[in-house]
């Protein structure tokens, strides 16, 4: 599996194949950080940014920020709020779906629920 | 099965494909001018509130409670466009998607079914079709969406049906078949194209709304017909048996004044946006998107609805602000084969 730096390189990488504005430059600007420490990040030659910034860059890439926050080592502080409401079911709940398959999760998340229209 | 996640709807399929999924994002923006002019795009000034209604069960309508779905805040007049895919659009898997208001497709203007039939090119095709602005009343124009009181007689359906009786949006979505989507797959992994992302753009909109007496019980709206505005509607590329029809998942919106917001959620509805003319001044930019893809024609019966301003002159009421004039002197290029920049969307997760 790929460590965050390289994911984050590969994924800027395929998008600048087709759009020169994600050049390393381009994109450390837009996220308001220096190129060469995004550079330093995706060469994995600094640990990971921060929650704000991996986010934003995960909107910019287009990729998921909670998948780009777990492959950093984090987990995101909206969702850290959540847990600590809560702690032992939501423990409770994880770890009992540890080893669930993809659907089944989806089968625990709250469903818009339709009604008689 | 749909979800609501970062005031999206998500429509996930996953015993279609295990990538079966898209998104409906509904986008805050400018109410441009309806004075006979062809307005390019305007930007997303960031996500309308989503919340399940079954949440405020206690302080909504019975009929309400019974649709189910979700609701969210609009002010009389307001406009606003609908954002698909989301932020993942590049690999995006194929959906077709009906829209409707007060269930009267947008894109055909006839009454809702929830079937796909090729003869009725009464759907649009994600993610070939970014987003939906309007009401297709013409070969590449549609006349905005804009809220309305349900009841008021603007509305899109109370003019064509003659009924104030549903109000709100409907969606429907249907996955492409299992087969199809991977093999559009294989040929996407040799293409490597992108589908345009969604960049948040900071616009201010913080136009205070000017207090309004208390608002009586819960106000449904529906969605009338603004301004002009020049936006292909992308024909099926992909043909009618792409469709996995068996498998579906529909929602019903409920537009709810965003005076009553507060009331019903405990929560403060966003700020009015700015207008047209205003966002034009400050040189912020409109958005032109060109694909080379066949365009669906405009629908007969939306071609003979009135606009809300020949609606309103006609009835000697004062329902729009002034519009001003408005002239957007930056237009931005953006679009599939060009090197322009996305149309900018504020999401709520930034």
């Amino acid at each position: 599996m790929l460590g965050f730096g390289d994911y984050v390189r590969k994924a800027r990488e395929a998008l600048v194949e087709t759009d020169l504005r994600f050049s390393l430059r381009q994109v450390a600007q837009r996220i308001d950080v220096e190129p060469a420490y995004l550079s330093k990040v995706e060469r994995g030659l600094v640990p990971p940014p921060s929650e704000a910034t991996i986010v934003r860059l995960a909107a910019e890439l287009g990729e998921d920020a909670d998948v780009l926050l777990a492959m950093a080592g984090k987990v995101s502080s909206d969702l850290q709020a959540i847990i600590l409401r809560r702690p032992k079911q939501f423990a409770e709940l994880i770890r009992q779906l540890k080893n669930a398959p993809n659907h089944a999760i989806l089968k625990v998340v709250r469903e818009v629920r339709d009604g008689n229209w | 099965m749909i979800t609501l996640e970062h005031d999206s709807l998500v429509f996930r399929f996953p015993e279609v494909h295990e990538h079966a999924k898209t998104e409906v994002n509904f986008q805050r923006t400018l109410r441009i001018p309806d004075n006979g002019k062809h307005y390019p795009l305007p930007p997303g000034l960031g996500s309308f509130s989503l919340k399940h209604l079954e949440d405020y069960a206690d302080r909504i309508p019975a009929n309400w409670r019974e649709r189910g779905g979700v609701m969210m805040p609009l002010y009389q007049a307001e406009a606003m466009w609908l954002a698909f895919c989301g932020r993942h659009s590049r690999d995006a898997y194929p959906f077709a998607l009906k829209i409707a208001a007060g269930k009267i497709n947008a894109v055909s203007g006839k009454a809702w079914n929830t079937g796909l039939a090729a003869s009725e090119r009464d759907y649009v095709v994600v993610p070939e079709q970014p987003w939906l602005d309007g009401f297709c009343v013409a070969k590449d124009v549609v006349r905005q969406f804009v809220a309305m009181p349900l009841g008021s007689g603007y509305s899109v359906e109370e003019q064509i049906t003659g009924k104030p009786e549903h109000g709100g949006l409907q969606i429907i979505a249907c996955p492409m078949k299992k087969e199809r989507y991977e093999e559009i797959a294989r040929r996407r992994a040799q293409e490597r194209q992108r589908a345009g992302s969604r960049r948040a753009y900071m616009c201010d909109a913080t136009v205070g709304a000017p207090m309004r007496a208390r608002a009586p019980a819960a106000q449904a709206m529906g969605l009338a017909a603004g301004g002009r505005m020049k936006q292909q509607i992308y024909a099926d590329p992909y043909g009618i048996d792409a469709w996995e029809q068996t498998a579906s998942s529909r929602c019903f919106v409920t537009l709810v004044d965003a005076v009553q917001w507060r009331e019903i959620t405990g929560e403060p509805p966003a700020a009015r946006p700015p207008t047209a003319a205003d966002y034009s001044n400050a040189g912020l930019p409109w958005f032109d998107y060109y694909a080379e893809a066949e365009t669906l024609a405009g629908a007969p019966a939306l071609t003979m609805v009135k606009s809300v301003a020949e609606l309103a002159a006609e009835k000697g009421e004062q329902v729009l602000g002034p519009d001003g004039d408005v002239e957007p002197g930056n237009v931005v290029q953006i679009g599939a084969g060009t090197r322009g920049k996305p149309r900018p969307v504020s999401e709520s997760r930034l």
